[in-house]
């Protein structure tokens, strides 16, 4: 495409009272080498006059490549929409009107560096467009057909959509199908109900959209969002099926309660509560004991068994608490004199099921204590204690029952295959021969998805989520490290049936999403709108795979030669594999190693005084930038030149060798926290960022620069009123311990 | 503390609901009531604690438990329960029958506090006063007047009917208190740890139980029913000036020249009359003054337990029995005065109902709520010797 370049400037929203835009455009003219002709000026661009205005350029001038110098490029998007043109922002408002002295020298430098590194955006830049692959499949898998699996298929074919629905054993319905009761899903939450799940079979069977395999698993899963090729190993043998996108509805098992030894597991009237739960179901209601079918008056429910216990399972399985409130009133309910305690660690009733807890603590039969329960030991005639202690009944008590029912936790079904896995890894780095003998020793979990992925079959596991399928619990929910494979229900976190049946619908709409943004180039969470990919130059690659290994969503495989294939449909679009690539052959049309190492280039490096570079990720700190800004309390360190950067991953370490190269004094770089409670929205672009950092820093020892040059800062979206102390000690430290960089005007 | 063996008992808990704790089951233990409870010991502060015993039904750890009468039923744990759990009427009910369970007999106990035998208790009093009334042949309206006017000594003369009946029946009444008192003692004591040592004297405890009483010191403790230690201290008060009264009025008729109990014995004294004067009007100003605080202080208790109804519950069968009886009391007690001055035979009816007033007042008082003032005096006692208080 040939350019035609144009800058426009804004003077609103106090631009115009704080930076000399006369300055701005001589700077930028020369240090972008653009004639002072193309700089257009208006009193509030965002306008319709100004937008008029950019138009007119387009229209009459030929103008298509152009920088518009105002605001953050998180403002005024639809403003801003000029298809068919690269469009740079460059933003002198929130980074620069908003956080300096007005009309400061320093100032109008700061305004005309982004204004130039804005040209360089156009000048490097080329229009994406979207990269649509052939033969797309609109089908939507689904695994598992529990509660959570029918509840997903329902709602995927509600909305249109072919769907594949397959369950492992020969029955749909999972738990929910073997449940004598279920606890109320509604108001007033009194009385119990009958399994939900059962309508669920029933509609599920007769939605024609929905294609069920009974005893089935996944034999296999090639390819990426709207081009899965499927295997199915039935009972007949195999059958391959195509899929746009999955839901993992895979569920959970109890807690191995042999473990729980302590708690009288083995003794004859000890049960869990899932075998309790059977017990119900086949005597229709009567509660018997075990050991000799007497009628149990005295039942008590241990909590947290195996939950919340270092020991065991570390987490809170939500559900067991209604679960057990449910059970003690099977037991009232089959006999009005009998009496169900409950031993909790504390109550934990999710949102409305606390009405329900209510109402069966209201019951006077339904007794309740906190405690630590220590032990549960043999007492006479087939009875049992529960030996408790810190109770609110007092420091040690003794109760007898003569029937316990342990509330074990869940563990997910995704636990077993990522601990075999992990397992194998880490004996694969010991050598061949350990990775033998692990194979040989180790039994072999049911894997569920096996994906034919260079970076494995399954989900990996992450730090702090215990074996759960869930990427992050609090903002990107359903998503895993598999783009197009979104986990609902138990297998992603504990959870009741009532929030299965949300989580199943919400999963069910990220498939549909990924469906049909894949249909139109478009990528997925975090960057929903974004049409660009990575577009390797292949000519130049050497294989060395870093980018197949640090892709955090396994977007890249190898062909049959062992080069690097990318799956653009799994991509999300971080930069990762362009941070990494040794040869800086990974380029988005919009995004590049030149481009970004360009701007850090044309920063003019003044003779005195300090030149600082920092990369800011988008999605965290730069909004944080942009809100000390808008707040207008603190003031940003006019020594400083910030860069948005699509993720930390995305830094390439050649960016930090042109930046001392020019004489910079410091490099900074702020992402997102990493690590088991981490926020990265590519999960794991900080960490590898910060990875490839420790790297640099001894490079940088090497050079005899300062490994104090360069530093890494976690910071959140809500740290904006630390940022600029943060930025600030950073630059002071350099500039009264280590002073100006050594290579500056070499 | 040494490992105890829990004793649910399911019976106890649906007790404890229908004598007026019908809210127990509500509380989920976060101890706001504790928290706000001003009369509150600080170690191992009630009335937390009482809830979940008798949410489990563990009566002898609640019956042995001095703490349900070192309440006072200030509401201010009701008032500001998150869960409307109301911790004050539930020990307000399992103080009702901690009673029941102490006194003698039970069955007595269980009668008093049921609506349904109301009646019969009355018609207890009203048959054996009717009984004298009618063996004088007084039924058909021919009472004896002295000097053309109305005199209730004519009409049931006190040594003969009024006397042995009410010295009986108090005498009934004490000792089976007493029992009830010394059960609960015991009771109270096995609650105790082993080699516990009394922080104080029983003498000394006495004492500063009664000066606490005198002053009510606890009750002024109270926020929500701040009012509440007013009308009792009005209603405490008249009960001792009426105390008072019916001493110097039964002496009076013992020492009476003509028709007084010696004179009617056969042994006059000798007293001089400003004396017997003298003494009558002074017992007839505390009477009266008595009287008329008394009436005025229960109308006070009943208007501020309609005004904090919302805050602390209305009460239950077991507070309005014996607000209502104190309330007939004084009521029919200053109505029978008024009707006997203005001399009309409508007095003779009104004070046979206010003797079976006075009649259920002592007949019943172990087993209604009159038998408060034993039992937490009781508690107080106990707690200030054991310096839980």
């Amino acid at each position: 495409m040939e350019k035609k370049y144009g800058v426009y400037i804004c003077k609103g929203c106090g631009i115009g009272e704080a930076v000399d835009v006369e300055k701005v455009i001589a700077g930028a003219s020369s240090g972008g080498k653009l004639p002072k002709e193309q700089f257009k000026v208006h009193d509030a661009l965002c306008s319709p006059e100004g937008v008029a205005m950019i138009n007119a350029g387009i229209k009459n001038e030929g103008v298509n490549a152009f920088n518009i110098v105002a605001c953050s490029q998180r403002a005024k998007v639809e403003e801003f929409d000029f298809p068919g043109c690269v469009v740079a922002r460059t933003n002198i408002r929130e980074l620069v009107a908003w956080s300096q002295p007005p009309m400061e020298d320093s100032t109008s430098q700061l305004a005309t560096d982004y204004a130039i590194m804005g040209i360089i955006k156009t000048q490097k830049g080329d229009l994406p467009e979207p990269g649509i692959l052939e033969d797309l499949n609109k089908t939507v898998l689904v695994i598992g057909g529990g509660f959570t699996g029918l509840s997903s298929a329902i709602e995927a074919a509600k909305a249109g959509y072919d769907v594949v629905l397959v369950e492992k054993e020969a029955e749909l319905g999972g738990w929910a199908a073997k449940i004598f009761k279920a606890s109320p899903m509604s108001y007033p939450f009194e009385g119990l109900v009958d399994s939900p799940v059962f309508a669920k079979i029933k509609e599920a069977g007769a939605n024609p959209k929905i294609k069920i395999y009974k005893s089935t698993t996944i034999q296999k899963i090639d390819g990426q969002p709207g081009l899965y090729d499927v295997t199915l190993k039935t009972a007949g043998g195999e059958e391959a099926v195509k899929a746009g996108a999955i839901v993992l509805a895979a569920g959970w098992k109890p807690y191995d309660a042999a473990r729980l030894t302590h708690l009288g597991y083995g003794l004859p009237n000890v049960v869990t509560s899932v075998e309790f739960e059977e017990m119900a179901k086949k005597n229709n209601g009567r509660i018997t004991r075990p050991s000799d079918g007497k009628e149990a008056g005295k039942v008590a429910f241990i909590q947290c068994a195996g939950s919340r216990d270092p020991e065991h399972l570390p987490y809170c399985s939500h559900f067991c608490c209604s679960t057990s409130l449910k059970q003690a009133k099977y037991v009232r309910d089959a006999n009005p004199d009998a009496l169900a305690m409950i031993f909790y660690k504390d109550i934990r009733t999710p949102g409305q099921t606390e009405l329900f807890y209510k109402n069966m603590q209201n019951d006077p039969g339904v007794m309740l204590t906190k405690s630590e329960v220590k032990a549960i030991t043999e007492a006479p005639q087939g009875n049992l204690y529960v030996e408790a202690e810190n109770t609110l009944l007092g420091e040690k008590v003794k109760a007898l029952a003569d029937l316990v029912v342990l509330a074990v936790g869940i563990v997910p079904a995704t636990a077993g295959p990522q601990q075999y896995l992990d397992g194998l890894a880490a004996a694969a780095g010991k050598g061949d021969e350990a990775k033998a003998k692990y194979i040989e020793e180790t039994p072999k979990p049911d894997f569920l998805l096996n994906l034919g992925y260079k970076q494995g079959p399954e989900i990996p596991s992450m730090e702090g989520a215990f074996g759960f399928a869930d990427s992050n619990f609090l903002c990107f929910q359903y998503e895993t490290r598999r783009t197009g494979i979104y986990a609902a229900g138990c297998v992603r976190q504990p959870m009741t049936m009532a929030e299965a049946q949300e989580d199943a619908a919400g999963a069910s709409m990220k498939a549909i999403q990924v469906i049909e943004h894949v249909a139109k180039g478009i990528a997925v969470h975090p960057r929903a709108w974004d049409i660009t990919y990575p577009d390797p130059m292949m000519t130049r690659c050497t294989s060395c795979k870093r980018c197949t290994e640090e892709c955090p969503f396994g977007a890249i495989d190898e062909d049959a030669k062992g080069t690097p294939f990318y799956k653009i449909n799994r991509c999300r679009r971080c930069g990762t594999c362009m941070g990494a690539c040794p040869e800086r052959i990974v380029s988005f049309k919009d995004y590049h190693v030149d481009m970004v190492g360009s701007m850090i280039k044309s920063v003019d490096v003044p003779e005195e005084g300090m030149r600082i570079i920092c990369l800011a990720c988008e999605n965290d700190a730069y909004a944080a930038l942009d809100t000390v800004g808008i707040r207008r309390k603190q003031k940003l360190n006019p020594a400083v030149r910030i860069l948005p950067v699509r993720c930390l991953g995305s830094t390439n370490l050649v960016w930090v060798a042109d930046a001392f190269s020019r004489g910079i004094d410091g490099l900074m770089l702020l992402g997102c926290k990493y690590g088991e409670d981490y926020q990265c929205h590519f999960i794991k672009g900080s960490e590898l960022a910060n990875y490839r950092f420790s790297k640099v820093q001894e490079t940088l020892d090497r050079l005899q620069l300062e490994a104090d040059r360069c530093k890494m800062v976690q910071v959140g979206i809500d740290d904006y009123s630390r940022l600029p102390e943060i930025i600030d000690d950073f630059v002071k430290n350099i500039e009264d311990k280590l002073g100006p960089n050594p290579f500056k005007g070499f | 503390m040494s490992e105890r063996i829990l004793n649910p008992d399911l019976g106890f808990v649906k007790d404890v609901i229908n004598a007026g704790g019908e809210s127990l089951k509500k509380c989920y233990q976060c101890a706001t009531c504790s928290v706000v409870c001003n009369v509150s010991p600080d170690d191992s502060p009630f009335p937390r604690k009482e809830m979940v015993q008798a949410q489990w039904g563990l009566k002898d750890e609640l019956f042995r438990n001095p703490d349900i009468w070192l309440c006072h039923q200030c509401s201010d744990c009701t008032a500001n329960c998150p869960r409307g759990a109301k911790p004050g009427e539930v020990l307000n009910a399992i103080r009702k029958m901690s009673i029941e369970e102490f006194s003698v007999s039970r069955f007595m106990a269980r009668i008093v506090n049921q609506p349904v035998f109301l009646l019969l208790l009355f018609a207890v009093p009203v048959a054996i006063l009717l009984a004298f009334v009618a063996g004088q042949g007084f039924l058909g309206g021919n009472i004896p007047l002295q000097d053309g006017k109305i005199e209730y000594g004519k009409f049931l003369f006190s040594l003969k009917y009024i006397d042995p009946l009410f010295s009986i029946v108090a005498l009934l009444a004490l000792a089976s208190l007493g029992i009830g008192i010394s059960k609960y003692w015991k009771a109270m004591y096995s609650g105790l740890p082993a080699g516990s040592t009394p922080k104080m004297g029983l003498g000394a405890a006495i004492t500063d139980t009664i000066k606490d009483i005198l002053a009510h010191n606890r009750f002024k403790k109270c926020e929500v029913t701040k009012a509440r230690s007013t009308a009792h201290m009005l209603v405490f008060y008249s009960f001792i000036g009426l105390f008072i009264t019916t001493i110097l009025a039964f002496g009076k008729v013992i020492l009476e020249p003509q028709t007084g109990y010696l004179a009617y014995l056969g042994h006059p004294v000798e007293i001089s009359e400003s004396l017997l004067t003298g003494l009558i009007i002074v017992y007839k100003i505390i009477g009266n003054i008595s009287a008329v605080a008394l009436i005025a202080g229960i109308l006070l208790v009943m208007a501020n337990r309609m005004n904090n109804a919302k805050k602390a519950g209305l009460g239950s069968y077991y507070d309005w029995l014996f607000i209502s009886i104190v309330a007939g009391l004084g009521i029919t007690g200053l109505l029978a005065e008024l009707l006997r001055l203005a001399n009309t035979p409508v007095a003779y009816p009104i004070y046979i109902v206010h003797l079976s007033f006075v009649f259920f007042l002592f007949a019943y008082a172990p087993f209604s709520k009159m038998a408060h003032m034993f039992y937490r005096g009781t508690a107080m006692v106990f707690g200030k010797m054991t310096g839980r208080i």
